[in-house]
């Protein structure tokens, strides 16, 4: 089950209570699920408490969870400060994903990520979780919006039957909601 | 077939498969999943297995030996400290034979992330002869339990488990068989066979699996030896043999320095014991590539590491919000911290280990040692106090699951001498930190039914406690009034005084309410909520000098409209 080759390095930033861990393990669900090897690993001491929470994982050829400095193809920041906080993780030519309002980051971050050809976007997914009443499912408009990059296996499809498979009920119809709008976000920004 | 899980639920579907009849535990980060997983995986198999949650290790440690000595299959579950709660049975075992069989899993925290210590399971171990496992992910934690559970009733010899945090709570596909019919796939020896006689490698645990990485990334997978442990004590003598073929050897273990103490060989052996690595802390992606190419280095065998900091001193430069753990927006405890510091600043405030540990950024808890210490510690600050004739007010806190855990001896022991000291008990009804457990007091078993609650006041008054005063802790002017009459009271009265804070815990009740919450309105920036309240939902607007409060995070439960001078100025001239 492990594919020679393919291997790709995430970082899951945010803070504590805000679904982080959820979309780690969609990221490897959707993987598993198409017979793709994956692995993760969750630091959630005071995961509750608000704390920072970051989730590492690892797609293809690998056999630990742990991503080292350097090493991440994308970062995702579930929030702006933990974006901020985690991305030494970046790879040259990575891919960063950012939850916020604003038109800009850092410009010290910004400059030195466009130095090492990282690919940065910024995406106001609080406020897409927020128009479907769900606060705390932003963590679903960051995964659409990764699906949109078409990134084998994490793709819209993989990732859709994933959270299918994951949710139930109300939730399910909620999340998915937002996980389309933030895919579809991800489709007009990409054109 | 497959199924996503996290190591700790691996483990219990080892125990599950291989017929495990009885499970006890204490919750503590990282080991608390592992007694629920045994929970869902005997429902879904139709295994009749008895599980529980103990009041504190030691039980746990006992009922589950106790069924092991009489030919059950048996297991127990906590963190590494726990180890420490069971020590006096753990000690004893060693002149028994059990008929049954009989497995200890204590979850190790390098690091550490969520403990006061990353002390070692595996020293233990070695120091008292017990065979013990270092798996190195959820898949591996699996097998080994169910070969331990096994394997000890057939030599009729308890053994441990020691998974650490990296491996408890990591997530992969882990194949599921019928009970009975694991197959079961221990690896250990020599993994990776290199070329060079230089420089090779021995680890366990989750060590191994990030070594494994690091010399794929560095292309030297093919020259580097690698020898894996995953029975830590007894070692095996092979270990010995490898390391004596070779001219280096760099020992990757987490914590302590078990494996390397035992080959005693500091001529060629490379770790945490010689200095090489830090002597703490996790071994990290970082750390180990850090370790293999400095090593490669020095014997001559080429390595590309071309790591770039920039980012990194880049990140330490800009100003990101710091974001340490915080009690939840609306927690009942931050309520009953305020009011504790608001009565008496200048009292000494021993804590306990739990969410309230979180009291110590509020300033009202300032001395924390271990579980049931803020009793004891609260006892012998008195004892010196008095002796010096000074009378400041002692403030100790703990949680209702801490409570029945360790305070009971403690608090009775108080009473017996009379010592003079408030006792608050921040009674949330749950095991809040480690995942809403259900306490004694809620007479809720493992499995979720009903059973006998036991209720704090009546346990203390058994105690002798004659003091006691239930508060609703979002009343906060009237629980700063009930601490100073406490304090008023021991001047004449018996000691202790016991305060029992009580209301939800808000992750369990999921509740919101209805208070009108205007500070924006009213705020003058001078920044006193955020100081001595921190709820988070309390956000500071540099730019406009003023508090904004985060409407998504609010529960609306009011209390931080005591903290506001201007808003209590305006509720006073009303
Ligand atoms: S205590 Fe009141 S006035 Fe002071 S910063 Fe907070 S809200 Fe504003
Ligand atoms: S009302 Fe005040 S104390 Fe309560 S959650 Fe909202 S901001 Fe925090």
């Amino acid at each position: 089950m492990r594919s020679k080759g393919l291997s790709i390095e995430i970082i899951c930033a945010g803070i504590g209570g805000r679904g982080v861990l959820l979309a780690s393990t969609l990221l490897i669900d959707s993987a598993v699920r198409k017979n793709v090897y994956a692995i993760g690993s969750d630091e959630y001491g005071m995961s509750q408490r608000g704390g920072s929470v970051i989730s590492q994982v690892k797609i293809g050829n690998v056999k630990s969870p742990i991503v080292g400095k350097g090493r991440a193809d994308i970062l995702l920041g579930f929030e702006e400060s933990e974006f901020l906080r985690n991305v030494s993780y970046l790879k040259k030519k990575g891919i960063g994903i950012v939850n916020t309002n604003k038109s800009e980051i850092d410009r010290k971050v910004t400059d030195a990520l466009k130095e090492r050809s990282v690919r940065l976007y910024l995406l106001d997914a609080d406020e897409i979780a927020r128009r479907e009443g769900l606060f705390l499912a932003s963590n679903m408009a960051v995964l659409g919006f990764l699906s949109s990059l078409g990134i084998e296996p994490l793709t819209y499809e993989n990732l859709k039957e994933a959270i299918i498979y994951r949710l139930q009920g109300k939730m399910l119809e909620g999340n998915l909601k937002v996980f389309e709008n933030g895919y579809r976000k991800g489709l007009e920004i990409l054109k | 077939m497959n199924e996503l899980m996290i190591g700790n639920y691996a483990i219990a579907r080892g125990f599950v498969e291989a017929g495990l009849e009885i499970a006890a535990a204490y919750p503590g980060t990282p080991s608390s999943e592992i007694l629920p997983g045994i929970v869902e995986f005997s429902k879904r198999e139709n295994a009749e297995i008895h599980c529980e949650w103990s009041v504190n290790e030691r039980v746990a440690y006992e009922v589950a030996y106790g069924a092991a000595l009489y030919g059950k299959k048996a297991a127990c579950m906590m963190k590494q400290v726990g180890l420490n709660v069971a020590f006096p049975a753990f000690y004893n075992f060693k002149h028994h034979e059990i008929k049954g069989s009989f497995v200890i899993v204590s979850c190790d925290d390098p690091g550490p992330q969520s403990s006061q210590t990353e002390q070692d399971t595996r020293m233990l171990c070695t120091f008292m002869d017990v065979t013990c496992f270092d798996p190195s992910s959820p898949k591996e934690a699996a097998d080994v339990a169910y070969f331990a559970l096994r394997l000890s009733f057939e030599t009729k010899r308890p053994i441990v488990i020691r998974p650490t945090h990296r491996v408890s709570h990591s997530r992969e596909a882990v194949p599921l068989y019928r009970p009975g019919k694991r197959r079961v796939r221990l690896k250990e020896g020599l993994i990776s066979k290199g070329k060079t006689a230089k420089l090779g490698i021995v680890a366990s645990g989750m060590s191994f699996s990030v070594a494994i990485d690091v010399l794929t990334e560095l292309n030297l997978i093919r020259m580097i030896p690698v020898y894996k442990v995953l029975r830590v004590h007894p070692l095996d003598t092979k270990v010995k043999e490898f390391a004596q073929s070779l001219q280096k050897v760099l020992i990757l273990e987490e914590t302590d320095a078990v494996i390397e103490a035992k080959l005693n060989d500091s001529k060629r052996v490379y770790g945490r014991l010689n200095g090489f690595l830090s002597g703490a802390g996790e071994l990290t992606y970082d750390v180990i590539k850090e370790a293999i190419t400095s090593l490669c280095r020095d014997s001559g065998i080429e390595v590309q590491n071309e790591i770039d900091y920039a980012l990194e001193d880049l990140s330490k430069t800009i100003n990101i919000v710091p974001r340490p753990p915080k009690l939840c927006s609306g927690c009942p405890h931050r309520a009953c911290f305020y009011a504790m510091r608001e009565a008496f600043p200048e009292a000494i405030f021993p804590g306990d280990i739990g969410c309230y540990t979180l009291g110590i950024p509020l300033g009202a808890v300032d001395t924390v040692v271990d579980m049931g210490g803020s009793v004891s510690l609260a006892s012998g600050f008195y004892n010196v106090f008095s002796k010096e004739n000074r009378n400041i007010p002692i403030l100790a806190s703990l949680g209702d699951s801490t409570f029945f855990h360790a305070c009971l001896p403690a608090i009775y022991d108080a009473r017996k001498k009379n010592k003079k000291f408030i006792l608050v008990i921040l009674d949330n009804g749950t095991t809040a930190m480690t995942g809403m457990q259900p306490t004694p007091q809620t007479g809720i078993t493992a499995k979720g039914e009903k059973s006998r609650s036991i209720s704090i006041e009546a346990t203390l008054r058994a105690l002798g406690i004659e003091n006691i005063r239930i508060v609703d802790p979002y009343d906060i002017p009237f629980v700063i009034n009930t601490i100073k009459e406490a304090h008023h009271h021991l001047q004449k009265g018996e000691g202790p005084f016991a305060i029992i804070s009580r209301r939800e815990c808000l992750l369990l009740s999921k509740r919101r309410f209805e208070v009108k919450i205007d500070l924006e309105e009213v705020c003058t920036g001078c920044k006193r909520c955020i100081r001595y309240f921190d709820c988070p939902s309390l956000e500071f607007d540099e730019k406009e000098k003023k508090v904004k409060i985060n409407r998504d995070l609010c529960v609306q439960c009011g209390n931080c409209l005591y903290v506001c001078p201007a808003k209590r100025k305006r509720l006073d001239s009303l």
